[in-house]
Protein backbone atom coordinates (compact mmCIF):
# COMPACT_ATOMS: atom_id res chain seq x y z
CA UNK A 1 0.00 0.00 0.00
CA UNK A 2 2.70 2.75 1.22
CA UNK A 3 5.53 3.02 -1.14
CA UNK A 4 8.63 0.50 -0.04
CA UNK A 5 10.68 -0.10 -3.06
CA UNK A 6 12.20 2.25 -5.77
CA UNK A 7 9.93 0.79 -8.16
CA UNK A 8 6.51 1.46 -6.45
CA UNK A 9 7.06 5.53 -6.52
CA UNK A 10 4.19 7.29 -7.56
CA UNK A 11 2.88 3.69 -8.25
CA UNK A 12 1.59 2.89 -4.55
CA UNK A 13 0.86 5.93 -1.93
CA UNK A 14 4.22 7.90 -1.68
CA UNK A 15 5.57 9.47 1.26
CA UNK A 16 6.93 12.67 0.90
CA UNK A 17 10.65 12.68 2.22
CA UNK A 18 12.94 15.75 1.30
CA UNK A 19 10.76 17.69 3.97
CA UNK A 20 11.33 14.76 7.17
CA UNK A 21 14.41 12.59 6.13
CA UNK A 22 17.40 13.07 5.84
CA UNK A 23 18.13 16.60 6.17
CA UNK A 24 14.95 17.15 6.08
CA UNK A 25 14.56 16.71 10.06
CA UNK A 26 15.97 20.10 10.42
CA UNK A 27 13.04 21.20 8.82
CA UNK A 28 10.60 19.42 11.60
CA UNK A 29 12.63 21.11 14.38
CA UNK A 30 12.83 24.72 12.12
CA UNK A 31 9.22 25.19 12.19
CA UNK A 32 8.72 24.22 15.36
CA UNK A 33 10.79 26.82 17.00
CA UNK A 34 9.92 29.46 15.07
CA UNK A 35 6.03 28.56 15.76
CA UNK A 36 6.79 27.81 19.41
CA UNK A 37 9.01 31.63 19.69
CA UNK A 38 6.76 33.16 17.81
CA UNK A 39 3.90 31.99 19.62
CA UNK A 40 6.09 32.20 23.24
CA UNK A 41 6.76 36.01 22.31
CA UNK A 42 2.81 36.88 21.54
CA UNK A 43 1.64 35.17 24.76
CA UNK A 44 4.13 36.58 26.83
CA UNK A 45 3.21 40.28 25.14
CA UNK A 46 0.19 40.78 26.52
CA UNK A 47 1.82 39.74 30.02
CA UNK A 48 4.42 42.20 29.45
CA UNK A 49 7.06 39.38 30.40
CA UNK A 50 9.81 40.69 28.69
CA UNK A 51 12.24 37.37 29.91
CA UNK A 52 9.60 34.79 28.13
CA UNK A 53 9.48 37.62 25.00
CA UNK A 54 13.32 37.40 25.05
CA UNK A 55 13.48 33.59 25.31
CA UNK A 56 10.63 33.41 22.45
CA UNK A 57 12.81 36.07 20.20
CA UNK A 58 15.85 33.67 20.84
CA UNK A 59 14.05 30.95 19.97
CA UNK A 60 12.91 31.86 16.93
CA UNK A 61 15.80 33.60 15.36
CA UNK A 62 18.35 31.32 16.86
CA UNK A 63 16.73 27.96 16.74
CA UNK A 64 14.25 28.46 13.97
CA UNK A 65 16.13 30.82 11.83
CA UNK A 66 19.44 28.45 12.23
CA UNK A 67 17.25 25.49 11.40
CA UNK A 68 16.01 26.42 8.59
CA UNK A 69 19.04 27.96 7.16
CA UNK A 70 21.16 24.51 7.70
CA UNK A 71 18.10 23.07 5.95
CA UNK A 72 18.98 25.07 2.60
CA UNK A 73 20.54 23.67 -0.08
CA UNK A 74 22.33 27.23 -0.76
CA UNK A 75 22.30 28.80 2.45
CA UNK A 76 23.71 31.71 1.29
CA UNK A 77 21.16 32.74 -1.11
CA UNK A 78 18.90 32.80 1.46
CA UNK A 79 17.85 36.34 1.21
CA UNK A 80 16.62 35.84 -2.22
CA UNK A 81 13.64 34.85 -0.49
CA UNK A 82 13.07 37.73 0.85
CA UNK A 83 14.13 40.24 -2.23
CA UNK A 84 12.36 38.48 -5.05
CA UNK A 85 8.54 38.79 -6.42
CA UNK A 86 8.68 34.92 -4.85
CA UNK A 87 5.96 36.63 -2.23
CA UNK A 88 3.26 37.07 -4.42
CA UNK A 89 2.47 33.60 -4.58
CA UNK A 90 5.21 31.86 -2.17
CA UNK A 91 4.18 31.18 1.57
CA UNK A 92 7.96 30.06 1.88
CA UNK A 93 8.83 33.49 1.09
CA UNK A 94 6.19 35.47 2.83
CA UNK A 95 6.88 33.38 5.99
CA UNK A 96 10.37 34.86 5.50
CA UNK A 97 8.96 38.11 5.67
CA UNK A 98 6.83 37.71 8.31
CA UNK A 99 9.68 36.26 10.67
CA UNK A 100 12.11 39.30 9.71
CA UNK A 101 9.46 41.89 10.68
CA UNK A 102 8.65 39.53 13.81
CA UNK A 103 12.16 39.44 14.56
CA UNK A 104 12.44 43.30 13.76
CA UNK A 105 9.82 44.93 15.59
CA UNK A 106 10.24 42.46 18.44
CA UNK A 107 14.03 43.46 18.67
CA UNK A 108 12.67 46.74 19.16
CA UNK A 109 9.75 46.61 21.60
CA UNK A 110 12.01 43.98 24.15
CA UNK A 111 14.83 46.65 23.87
CA UNK A 112 12.32 49.59 24.73
CA UNK A 113 11.05 47.42 27.20
CA UNK A 114 14.43 47.27 29.10
CA UNK A 115 14.58 51.32 29.05
CA UNK A 116 11.01 51.19 30.49
CA UNK A 117 9.49 52.55 27.35
CA UNK A 118 6.47 51.05 26.11
CA UNK A 119 4.72 52.16 22.36
CA UNK A 120 1.37 50.28 21.89
CA UNK A 121 1.48 50.78 18.62
CA UNK A 122 4.88 48.28 17.83
CA UNK A 123 4.01 46.25 20.50
CA UNK A 124 1.15 45.28 18.44
CA UNK A 125 3.02 45.43 14.92
CA UNK A 126 5.26 43.05 16.65
CA UNK A 127 2.33 40.72 17.19
CA UNK A 128 0.48 40.47 14.21
CA UNK A 129 3.91 39.45 12.41
CA UNK A 130 3.98 37.18 15.44
CA UNK A 131 0.73 35.67 15.08
CA UNK A 132 2.23 35.44 11.14
CA UNK A 133 4.97 33.91 11.93
CA UNK A 134 2.55 31.06 13.50
CA UNK A 135 0.39 30.41 11.14
CA UNK A 136 2.64 30.65 7.81
CA UNK A 137 4.03 27.41 8.09
CA UNK A 138 0.52 26.05 8.64
CA UNK A 139 -0.20 27.60 5.17
CA UNK A 140 3.41 26.95 3.50
CA UNK A 141 1.63 23.31 3.50
CA UNK A 142 -1.64 23.18 3.19
CA UNK A 143 -0.94 24.79 -0.29
CA UNK A 144 0.04 20.98 -1.54
CA UNK A 145 -2.42 19.86 -2.88
CA UNK A 146 -0.80 16.60 -3.70
CA UNK A 147 -0.64 15.66 -0.32
CA UNK A 148 -4.13 15.26 1.74
CA UNK A 149 -3.13 15.50 4.69
CA UNK A 150 -1.43 19.05 4.46
CA UNK A 151 -4.04 20.25 2.28
CA UNK A 152 -6.90 21.09 4.11
CA UNK A 153 -7.92 24.68 6.09
CA UNK A 154 -7.76 22.94 9.38
CA UNK A 155 -3.75 22.62 9.39
CA UNK A 156 -3.03 26.38 10.08
CA UNK A 157 -5.58 26.42 12.68
CA UNK A 158 -3.87 23.84 13.78
CA UNK A 159 -0.35 24.71 14.00
CA UNK A 160 -1.90 28.12 15.10
CA UNK A 161 -3.32 26.60 17.87
CA UNK A 162 -0.09 24.29 18.71
CA UNK A 163 2.32 27.33 18.39
CA UNK A 164 0.34 29.42 21.07
CA UNK A 165 -0.19 26.59 23.35
CA UNK A 166 3.44 25.41 23.18
CA UNK A 167 4.52 28.99 23.85
CA UNK A 168 2.16 29.43 26.86
CA UNK A 169 3.46 26.37 28.12
CA UNK A 170 6.97 27.78 28.35
CA UNK A 171 6.18 30.96 29.40
CA UNK A 172 4.47 29.44 32.53
CA UNK A 173 7.58 27.45 32.94
CA UNK A 174 9.92 30.61 33.09
CA UNK A 175 7.13 32.22 35.36
CA UNK A 176 6.85 29.00 37.81
CA UNK A 177 10.78 29.07 37.86
CA UNK A 178 11.05 32.95 38.93
CA UNK A 179 7.98 32.37 41.08
CA UNK A 180 5.71 34.44 39.05
CA UNK A 181 2.71 33.24 40.06
CA UNK A 182 0.10 36.02 38.60
CA UNK A 183 1.29 36.38 35.23
CA UNK A 184 1.68 32.10 35.86
CA UNK A 185 -1.95 32.35 36.45
CA UNK A 186 -2.80 34.70 33.70
CA UNK A 187 -0.92 31.97 31.23
CA UNK A 188 -2.43 29.25 33.19
CA UNK A 189 -6.17 30.55 31.57
CA UNK A 190 -4.71 30.88 27.99
CA UNK A 191 -3.30 27.45 28.37
CA UNK A 192 -7.22 26.15 29.33
CA UNK A 193 -8.47 27.58 26.11
CA UNK A 194 -5.55 26.83 24.02
CA UNK A 195 -5.80 22.70 25.25
CA UNK A 196 -9.35 22.58 24.57
CA UNK A 197 -8.85 23.75 21.38
CA UNK A 198 -6.11 21.58 20.65
CA UNK A 199 -7.92 18.58 21.94
CA UNK A 200 -10.60 19.33 19.46
CA UNK A 201 -8.58 20.33 16.62
CA UNK A 202 -6.86 17.35 16.50
CA UNK A 203 -9.64 14.53 16.01
CA UNK A 204 -11.38 16.84 13.73
CA UNK A 205 -8.46 17.24 11.83
CA UNK A 206 -7.71 13.86 11.76
CA UNK A 207 -11.12 12.55 10.65
CA UNK A 208 -11.87 15.19 7.95
CA UNK A 209 -8.34 13.93 6.52
CA UNK A 210 -9.99 10.50 6.30
CA UNK A 211 -13.12 11.22 4.61
CA UNK A 212 -11.46 13.49 2.20
CA UNK A 213 -10.49 10.62 -0.18
CA UNK A 214 -8.55 7.31 -0.39
CA UNK A 215 -4.24 9.02 -0.13
CA UNK A 216 -5.98 11.40 3.10
CA UNK A 217 -7.12 7.71 4.59
CA UNK A 218 -3.96 6.32 4.12
CA UNK A 219 -2.21 8.64 5.29
CA UNK A 220 -4.24 8.54 8.76
CA UNK A 221 -4.57 5.23 8.79
CA UNK A 222 -0.55 5.08 8.31
CA UNK A 223 -0.32 7.75 10.87
CA UNK A 224 -2.51 5.40 13.56
CA UNK A 225 -1.90 2.00 12.48
CA UNK A 226 2.15 1.50 11.23
CA UNK A 227 4.88 1.99 12.54
CA UNK A 228 4.22 5.16 13.45
CA UNK A 229 1.28 3.94 15.44
CA UNK A 230 3.46 4.57 19.06
CA UNK A 231 4.64 7.98 18.13
CA UNK A 232 0.96 8.96 17.57
CA UNK A 233 -0.84 7.34 20.70
CA UNK A 234 1.84 7.40 23.20
CA UNK A 235 3.76 10.64 21.82
CA UNK A 236 0.71 12.68 20.50
CA UNK A 237 -2.31 10.96 22.51
CA UNK A 238 -0.65 10.43 26.36
CA UNK A 239 1.53 12.57 25.97
CA UNK A 240 0.92 15.81 24.03
CA UNK A 241 -3.17 15.48 25.15
CA UNK A 242 -3.94 13.31 28.19
CA UNK A 243 -0.72 14.48 30.60
CA UNK A 244 -1.61 18.09 29.96
CA UNK A 245 -5.67 17.92 29.95
CA UNK A 246 -4.87 15.96 33.72
CA UNK A 247 -2.31 18.90 34.72
CA UNK A 248 -5.86 21.32 33.32
CA UNK A 249 -7.99 20.01 35.46
CA UNK A 250 -6.06 19.38 38.67
CA UNK A 251 -5.12 23.19 38.69
CA UNK A 252 -8.77 23.76 38.12
CA UNK A 253 -9.80 21.52 40.99
CA UNK A 254 -7.46 22.57 43.18
CA UNK A 255 -4.96 25.79 42.88
CA UNK A 256 -1.80 26.03 41.04
CA UNK A 257 -0.19 27.15 44.06
CA UNK A 258 -1.05 23.60 45.24
CA UNK A 259 0.18 21.87 42.40
CA UNK A 260 3.38 19.79 42.78
CA UNK A 261 6.12 22.17 40.50
CA UNK A 262 7.58 18.88 39.49
CA UNK A 263 4.46 17.82 38.25
CA UNK A 264 3.64 20.79 36.30
CA UNK A 265 7.21 21.34 34.42
CA UNK A 266 6.44 17.03 33.55
CA UNK A 267 3.14 18.17 32.42
CA UNK A 268 4.59 21.42 30.12
CA UNK A 269 7.86 18.82 28.69
CA UNK A 270 5.12 16.33 28.70
CA UNK A 271 3.31 18.99 26.11
CA UNK A 272 6.09 19.84 24.10
CA UNK A 273 6.95 16.73 23.05
CA UNK A 274 3.77 15.81 22.15
CA UNK A 275 4.03 19.35 19.84
CA UNK A 276 6.58 17.81 18.52
CA UNK A 277 5.50 14.29 17.88
CA UNK A 278 2.28 15.51 16.12
CA UNK A 279 4.21 17.94 13.98
CA UNK A 280 6.53 14.68 12.83
CA UNK A 281 3.92 12.92 12.09
CA UNK A 282 2.07 15.17 9.90
CA UNK A 283 5.57 15.54 7.95
CA UNK A 284 6.16 11.58 8.22
CA UNK A 285 2.64 10.65 7.50
CA UNK A 286 2.24 13.37 4.34
CA UNK A 287 1.70 10.70 1.14
CA UNK A 288 1.40 11.37 -2.40
CA UNK A 289 -1.96 9.78 -4.29
CA UNK A 290 -0.42 7.15 -6.73
CA UNK A 291 -0.20 8.76 -10.36
CA UNK A 292 -1.62 5.52 -12.01
CA UNK A 293 -3.97 2.56 -11.67
CA UNK A 294 -2.90 0.06 -9.71
CA UNK A 295 -4.29 -2.88 -8.30
CA UNK A 296 -2.27 -2.39 -4.64
CA UNK A 297 -4.07 1.03 -4.23
CA UNK A 298 -7.58 0.37 -5.34
CA UNK B 1 2.57 29.42 -28.14
CA UNK B 2 2.34 26.35 -25.47
CA UNK B 3 4.46 23.42 -26.08
CA UNK B 4 3.10 20.18 -25.10
CA UNK B 5 3.65 16.21 -25.46
CA UNK B 6 1.13 13.54 -26.39
CA UNK B 7 1.89 10.01 -25.28
CA UNK B 8 0.37 7.31 -26.95
CA UNK B 9 0.18 4.63 -24.60
CA UNK B 10 -1.11 2.00 -26.90
CA UNK B 11 2.23 2.41 -28.51
CA UNK B 12 4.54 2.69 -25.97
CA UNK B 13 6.50 -0.71 -25.13
CA UNK B 14 8.22 0.28 -21.96
CA UNK B 15 11.70 0.02 -23.19
CA UNK B 16 12.98 2.97 -21.00
CA UNK B 17 14.98 3.99 -24.55
CA UNK B 18 13.65 7.71 -23.39
CA UNK B 19 14.89 7.35 -20.05
CA UNK B 20 18.22 6.39 -21.20
CA UNK B 21 18.65 8.68 -23.52
CA UNK B 22 17.24 11.72 -21.08
CA UNK B 23 20.07 10.61 -18.91
CA UNK B 24 22.37 10.68 -21.78
CA UNK B 25 21.29 13.92 -23.32
CA UNK B 26 21.42 15.49 -20.48
CA UNK B 27 24.76 14.40 -18.85
CA UNK B 28 22.14 13.47 -15.30
CA UNK B 29 24.28 12.44 -12.56
CA UNK B 30 23.51 9.12 -10.64
CA UNK B 31 20.14 8.80 -8.93
CA UNK B 32 18.59 11.89 -11.00
CA UNK B 33 16.33 10.97 -13.32
CA UNK B 34 13.92 13.66 -15.24
CA UNK B 35 12.04 10.78 -17.33
CA UNK B 36 10.57 7.88 -15.63
CA UNK B 37 8.39 4.96 -16.54
CA UNK B 38 5.42 3.61 -13.87
CA UNK B 39 4.52 0.32 -14.35
CA UNK B 40 1.70 -1.42 -12.46
CA UNK B 41 -0.66 -3.89 -12.68
CA UNK B 42 -4.64 -4.11 -12.00
CA UNK B 43 -7.26 -7.00 -12.32
CA UNK B 44 -6.30 -10.70 -11.46
CA UNK B 45 -5.42 -13.70 -14.03
CA UNK B 46 -6.79 -13.86 -16.88
CA UNK B 47 -8.24 -10.60 -16.73
CA UNK B 48 -4.70 -9.24 -15.27
CA UNK B 49 -3.68 -5.66 -17.06
CA UNK B 50 0.17 -4.39 -17.27
CA UNK B 51 -0.22 -0.41 -17.13
CA UNK B 52 2.88 1.39 -18.69
CA UNK B 53 3.14 5.28 -18.10
CA UNK B 54 6.12 7.14 -19.22
CA UNK B 55 6.24 10.73 -16.80
CA UNK B 56 8.02 13.72 -17.34
CA UNK B 57 7.68 17.16 -16.06
CA UNK B 58 3.90 18.02 -17.44
CA UNK B 59 4.90 22.00 -17.30
CA UNK B 60 1.57 22.41 -16.30
CA UNK B 61 -0.21 25.51 -17.37
CA UNK B 62 -0.84 26.35 -13.91
CA UNK B 63 2.40 25.22 -12.46
CA UNK B 64 2.48 24.77 -8.70
CA UNK B 65 5.68 25.02 -8.49
CA UNK B 66 6.06 28.37 -10.38
CA UNK B 67 4.22 29.39 -7.61
CA UNK B 68 5.65 27.84 -4.92
CA UNK B 69 8.82 29.21 -5.72
CA UNK B 70 10.37 31.53 -2.90
CA UNK B 71 12.59 32.79 -5.20
CA UNK B 72 11.64 32.55 -8.42
CA UNK B 73 13.83 30.32 -9.80
CA UNK B 74 11.34 27.77 -11.14
CA UNK B 75 10.31 30.26 -13.78
CA UNK B 76 7.77 29.85 -16.92
CA UNK B 77 8.71 30.84 -20.07
CA UNK B 78 6.01 31.83 -22.93
CA UNK B 79 6.10 28.88 -24.52
CA UNK B 80 4.86 27.43 -21.89
CA UNK B 81 8.25 25.66 -20.69
CA UNK B 82 8.63 25.53 -16.66
CA UNK B 83 12.51 25.28 -15.98
CA UNK B 84 15.30 26.27 -12.86
CA UNK B 85 17.52 28.97 -12.71
CA UNK B 86 19.77 27.19 -10.68
CA UNK B 87 21.78 30.49 -10.21
CA UNK B 88 18.72 31.76 -7.81
CA UNK B 89 17.54 28.19 -6.41
CA UNK B 90 18.16 28.14 -2.82
CA UNK B 91 17.52 24.20 -2.30
CA UNK B 92 13.94 24.77 0.38
CA UNK B 93 12.59 21.82 -1.85
CA UNK B 94 8.96 23.53 -1.78
CA UNK B 95 8.69 23.06 -5.52
CA UNK B 96 9.27 19.67 -4.99
CA UNK B 97 6.33 19.53 -1.97
CA UNK B 98 4.47 21.37 -4.17
CA UNK B 99 4.44 19.44 -7.37
CA UNK B 100 1.75 16.43 -7.16
CA UNK B 101 3.28 14.56 -9.80
CA UNK B 102 7.13 14.41 -7.97
CA UNK B 103 8.43 14.72 -11.24
CA UNK B 104 11.56 17.08 -9.90
CA UNK B 105 14.93 16.04 -8.31
CA UNK B 106 16.88 17.78 -5.44
CA UNK B 107 20.50 17.20 -6.33
CA UNK B 108 22.11 16.42 -2.72
CA UNK B 109 25.69 15.43 -3.52
CA UNK B 110 27.49 14.66 -6.39
CA UNK B 111 28.18 10.87 -7.40
CA UNK B 112 30.36 9.16 -9.43
CA UNK B 113 28.60 6.49 -11.58
CA UNK B 114 31.73 4.20 -10.21
CA UNK B 115 31.94 5.00 -6.92
CA UNK B 116 35.46 5.65 -5.82
CA UNK B 117 37.05 4.69 -9.76
CA UNK B 118 36.61 8.94 -10.35
CA UNK B 119 34.91 10.47 -13.24
CA UNK B 120 34.54 8.34 -16.42
CA UNK B 121 35.35 10.45 -19.71
CA UNK B 122 31.43 11.32 -20.31
CA UNK B 123 31.10 12.14 -16.68
CA UNK B 124 34.10 14.86 -17.44
CA UNK B 125 32.32 15.83 -20.62
CA UNK B 126 29.06 15.99 -18.46
CA UNK B 127 30.39 18.60 -16.14
CA UNK B 128 31.39 20.83 -18.77
CA UNK B 129 28.77 20.69 -20.82
CA UNK B 130 25.75 20.85 -17.68
CA UNK B 131 27.42 22.24 -14.33
CA UNK B 132 24.44 21.09 -12.12
CA UNK B 133 24.53 22.40 -8.74
CA UNK B 134 24.66 20.52 -5.72
CA UNK B 135 21.60 22.08 -3.57
CA UNK B 136 19.04 22.73 -6.14
CA UNK B 137 16.51 21.03 -7.52
CA UNK B 138 16.36 19.96 -11.02
CA UNK B 139 13.80 18.69 -13.72
CA UNK B 140 13.16 17.91 -17.46
CA UNK B 141 13.64 20.78 -19.60
CA UNK B 142 11.50 19.50 -22.65
CA UNK B 143 15.26 19.93 -23.83
CA UNK B 144 14.56 23.95 -24.71
CA UNK B 145 18.07 23.78 -25.46
CA UNK B 146 17.44 21.84 -28.65
CA UNK B 147 14.29 23.58 -28.98
CA UNK B 148 15.74 26.88 -29.00
CA UNK B 149 18.87 26.15 -30.76
CA UNK B 150 16.86 24.41 -33.60
CA UNK B 151 14.42 27.48 -33.68
CA UNK B 152 17.13 29.90 -34.39
CA UNK B 153 17.90 27.47 -37.24
CA UNK B 154 14.53 27.71 -38.72
CA UNK B 155 13.81 24.37 -37.89
CA UNK B 156 10.59 23.20 -36.25
CA UNK B 157 10.19 21.69 -33.20
CA UNK B 158 7.78 18.58 -33.46
CA UNK B 159 9.09 18.07 -36.86
CA UNK B 160 12.56 18.70 -37.15
CA UNK B 161 14.68 16.18 -34.98
CA UNK B 162 17.45 19.01 -34.09
CA UNK B 163 14.58 20.82 -32.73
CA UNK B 164 12.47 18.50 -30.85
CA UNK B 165 12.89 16.63 -27.40
CA UNK B 166 15.25 13.46 -27.37
CA UNK B 167 12.95 11.29 -25.59
CA UNK B 168 10.68 12.11 -28.79
CA UNK B 169 13.18 11.72 -31.56
CA UNK B 170 14.67 8.29 -29.91
CA UNK B 171 11.11 6.01 -29.42
CA UNK B 172 11.42 3.25 -31.13
CA UNK B 173 7.81 2.98 -31.19
CA UNK B 174 7.05 6.37 -32.31
CA UNK B 175 4.52 6.55 -29.17
CA UNK B 176 5.40 10.02 -28.18
CA UNK B 177 4.44 13.69 -30.47
CA UNK B 178 5.88 17.24 -29.52
CA UNK B 179 4.51 20.25 -30.82
CA UNK B 180 2.26 23.62 -30.58
CA UNK B 181 -0.90 23.01 -28.01
CA UNK B 182 -1.90 26.28 -29.29
CA UNK B 183 -1.27 26.03 -33.17
CA UNK B 184 -4.78 24.18 -34.41
CA UNK B 185 -2.60 23.16 -37.63
CA UNK B 186 0.05 21.32 -35.78
CA UNK B 187 0.12 17.55 -35.88
CA UNK B 188 0.02 17.05 -32.10
CA UNK B 189 -3.11 19.00 -32.14
CA UNK B 190 -5.13 17.31 -34.75
CA UNK B 191 -3.75 14.24 -32.69
CA UNK B 192 -5.44 15.59 -29.55
CA UNK B 193 -8.38 16.05 -31.33
CA UNK B 194 -8.73 12.80 -32.98
CA UNK B 195 -7.34 10.39 -30.05
CA UNK B 196 -9.12 12.61 -27.28
CA UNK B 197 -6.27 11.71 -24.85
CA UNK B 198 -6.13 12.35 -21.16
CA UNK B 199 -4.20 14.42 -18.40
CA UNK B 200 -2.75 12.39 -15.12
CA UNK B 201 -4.61 13.44 -12.42
CA UNK B 202 -6.78 16.23 -14.13
CA UNK B 203 -8.42 16.90 -10.38
CA UNK B 204 -5.08 18.73 -9.31
CA UNK B 205 -5.98 21.54 -11.37
CA UNK B 206 -2.61 21.91 -12.60
CA UNK B 207 -3.59 21.44 -16.18
CA UNK B 208 -0.83 19.52 -17.37
CA UNK B 209 1.17 19.90 -21.34
CA UNK B 210 1.44 16.61 -21.05
CA UNK B 211 -1.44 14.06 -22.83
CA UNK B 212 -1.71 10.53 -22.50
CA UNK B 213 -3.80 8.34 -24.99
CA UNK B 214 -4.96 5.65 -22.90
CA UNK B 215 -6.66 3.65 -25.60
Amino acid sequence: MIQSRPYEFMVSYTPQTQWIEKGGVKLWLAFFFIELGAGMFFIASLLDNVLAMSIGWFLCAVLGGGFHLLYLGKPLRFWRMAFSSGWKTSWISRGIIFVSFFLGFGFIHILLMQLSIRYTGLVVIADVFAFLTVIYGGFAMNYVNGIPLWNTALLPILYVVSGLWGGAEVTLGLALGSGGMVVGKAVEEWIRILLIGYLLLVPVYLMSVRYTSSTGQVSVRYMMRSQWSAVFWIGVVILGMIVPLVAVINSMITNLETISVAFLYSAILSGLIGDLAMRYLILKCGVYGPLIPSSDTA
Amino acid sequence: MRWGMLINLVKCVGCYSCVVKCEQEHFLPPSVLFGRILISETGEYPRALKHVYPVLCNHCKEAKCVDACPTRATQKREDGIVWVDSDKCVGCRYCLMACPYQVRTYYDEEKEYYPGQGLTEFEKLGRQLHPYQTGTVLKCTFCMERIDSGIKRGLKPGVDRDATPACVITCPSKARYFGDLDDPESEISMLVRKWRPVQLRPEYGTEPSVLYVIG
